[in-house]
């Protein structure tokens, strides 16, 4: 029985993950750790803790980190002193010396630390991972991938809080498909550029429109529109796209394309009946914390991932490409 | 009242204005091309005379339509002020953003017409999505996304393919999107590009004037045969699709009946060539303002320019109006 937590219940994914833990065979949820009474006010899925080592003294093998962006590394610390292994929530931090500080204390210490990327886990962009290592389409030479949603303050308000968040629609979303290309390629992003807005929902503090161009190492192009640009009745939150061009051929992945189209009642939605790319996540991470496997997506990545969505910021500023 | 129409080149694109011509009042008395072979077939299903030279061309006729290679467009054009003619013009205008600004200012001093060709304002589904943004059901233009995917012209005109008069995909593929996108987006200030296929697929980023941003993908380096034209416009009211099937495999054979220059999938409604030319063929006969702008022409090649000196750059560039 690998005994797992919660610490945080700020993001919008904590009920999942919850519910996911409860599910899997051979594995606990101790409970969950949250601060704030508001947000612990009504969780009823496990154990709720007000202070994270209350939960660490309740005995966790291994903790899923849900807090708010800029409080990560104070979670992250507090576990990797206690020995607890860590899946954290993305982007793993709101500066570039936070995220490397992630993944320091958890090399110190010995904890094994993965970044909650669950479309690594995504059977479509899989087939597309082993297409290009098949060279299906030939040699890649550029990506356009989008993942653009709703604004998610709906869920919770600090995904557009400056301070909290780290910014916005870049920070929640630039990360995914950065990662995603990087894995594909197997190839460092050296360069961006972005230019960055406020035109949807402009009462927010933080940018909401955004399109970022990446030159990997290895040369290959890619850009990224994380804009949340679905507008409020959109049909569900979101989704991310990624077409990949090779030299002998073209793919194009559409990661959500599992679901039904649905008119009920007055609105419409998607239906999602395909795999679960987070129940994967958590299965892996669980499988390496029992020491089955190596970890598959590391706090490395999520650093790297995190440098690239900051540096689109510096490139905004500077109205220039910069190097990450 | 019917004009008389001289066509300048009897290629690919002339032929499609013929055909768009001959559905006007208007007529067309004679056709110019250095091939007078070309000249000839074009000019006999036309009805028309092979003109020997531009000027004699010119001598013969109200307007002429250019649709000769990107790099002879200028001079053609300064003839053409020359002579007093009013003036149909293929996209791009010309080949460089200096020459674009001559065409316009000698057309502005020898008060003729000049009308850019720049047909997406024509279709029907690009003109449908810009009337809903003029009227206001998306709100403020936030992200713009445009999307013209094909394979690199082959065949007889293969002065495509020489970028030195062409100006490559950006001059001549690309520049219909960052035409649409001043369209529905306002000027542009600052562009940035990088490329990837030998020069052959190009990915920009425009920065509008009002904050508003656009991407384009422009290629020639999609698999033989395949032609996609999307767009998204999403606004802070709503949002825009037009949804097209990715129609991709991993690889895709080349087919023989591959048309050597692409076209892109029209609607099932009026061609939009036809749509223009009778646009044109109005607007010259004295009836309302042209959907298309002399300025409007000149400013896609000056932002293609600077699209153009990101790629060889790696800078974002500076294009305000």
């Amino acid at each position: 029985m690998t005994r797992v937590g919660i610490v945080g219940l700020a993001h919008v994914h904590a009920a999942a993950y919850a519910a996911i833990l409860t599910d899997l065979d051979d594995v606990e949820l101790v409970g969950v750790s949250e601060p704030r009474p508001e947000l612990r006010n009504g969780w009823t899925s496990s154990d709720v803790f007000d202070d994270i080592d209350a939960l660490i003294r309740a005995r966790v093998d291994a903790v899923i980190v849900c807090t708010q962006t800029n409080e990560h590394l104070a979670a992250v610390r507090h576990l990797a002193d206690a020995g607890v292994d860590v899946l954290c929530e993305k982007p793993l931090a709101t500066t570039v010396d936070d995220a490397r500080e992630i993944v320091e204390v958890c090399d110190r210490a010995g904890v094994k630390l993965m970044t909650a990327f669950p479309m690594r886990f995504s059977p479509p962009l899989i087939e597309g991972a082993q297409w290009i290592d098949e060279r299906r389409a030939g040699s890649v030479l550029a990506f356009m991938g989008t993942n653009n949603g709703r604004i998610p303050t709906d869920h919770a308000a600090w995904f557009a809080d400056p301070v909290a968040a780290g910014g916005g629609a870049v920070m929640d979303h630039v990360v995914h498909l950065v990662d995603i290309m990087a894995w594909w390629l197997g190839a460092e992003p050296i360069e961006v550029y972005a230019d960055i807005n406020k035109v949807f929902h402009p009462e927010v503090l933080v940018e909401t429109g955004g399109v970022v161009t990446i030159t990997f190492d290895d040369g290959v192009i890619g850009t990224i529109d994380c804009s949340w640009s679905r507008p409020d009745n959109y049909p569900v939150w979101g989704g991310l796209t990624i077409e990949t061009l090779g030299t002998e051929g073209v793919f194009a992945i559409d990661a959500f394309a599992e679901r039904l189209e649905m008119w009920s009642r007055g609105t419409s939605t998607w239906v999602d009946w395909g795999h679960d790319p987070n129940r994967s996540m958590i299965e892996h991470f669980i499988g390496a914390v029992r020491g089955d496997h190596s970890l598959a997506v590391t706090g490395v990545d999520g650093l790297r991932a995190t440098e690239v969505a900051l540096g689109t910021y510096r490139s905004a500023i500077a109205g220039q490409p910069v190097e990450v | 009242m019917s004009l008389r129409v001289g066509l300048v080149g009897a290629g690919n694109m002339a032929g499609v204005h013929a055909d768009a011509w001959a559905t006007t009042p208007d007529r067309i008395v004679a056709v110019f091309d250095p091939d007078r072979e070309r000249a000839s077939k074009l000019a006999a299903e036309s009805g028309a005379v092979v003109a020997d030279d531009f000027e004699s061309l010119a001598g013969m006729v109200d307007v002429v339509d250019i649709c000769a290679p990107t790099h002879t467009h200028a001079s053609y054009i300064a003839a053409a002020a020359d002579a007093r003619v009013d003036i149909v013009c293929e996209k791009p205008l010309a080949r460089t953003a200096a020459e674009a600004r001559d065409a316009v200012a000698v057309c502005e001093a020898a008060g003729v017409r000049l009308l850019v060709g720049h047909v997406v304002r024509f279709f029907p589904e690009y003109a449908a999505a810009r009337d809903a943004v003029v009227a206001g059901d998306i709100g403020s233009v936030g992200v713009v996304r445009l999307d013209r995917s094909t394979y690199l012209p082959a065949g007889a005109s293969s002065w495509f393919s020489d970028r030195s008069k062409s100006g490559g995909v950006v001059l001549d593929l690309m520049i219909h999107d960052v035409d649409y996108a001043r369209w529905v987006a306002g000027d542009v200030e600052r562009v940035y590009a990088r490329s990837a296929g030998g020069g052959d697929h190009v990915l920009a980023t425009l920065s509008h004037t009002n904050g508003a941003i656009s991407h384009i993908q422009a290629s020639w380096a999609y698999p033989m045969g395949s032609f996609r034209a999307a767009f998204e416009i999403a606004g802070s009211d709503g949002l825009i699709q037009r949804h097209v099937a990715v129609p991709f495999e991993a690889s895709v054979e080349a087919s023989d009946d591959v048309s050597d220059v692409p076209q892109p999938p029209s609607s099932s409604t009026e061609s939009p060539y036809i749509t223009e030319i009778r646009h044109f063929s109005s607007v010259l006969h004295g009836s309302g303002e042209p959907r298309v702008t002399a300025d409007d022409g000149a400013r896609a090649v000056a932002i293609c320019d600077g699209i153009a000196e990101s790629l060889m750059t790696n800078r974002a560039v500076e294009v305000g109006p």
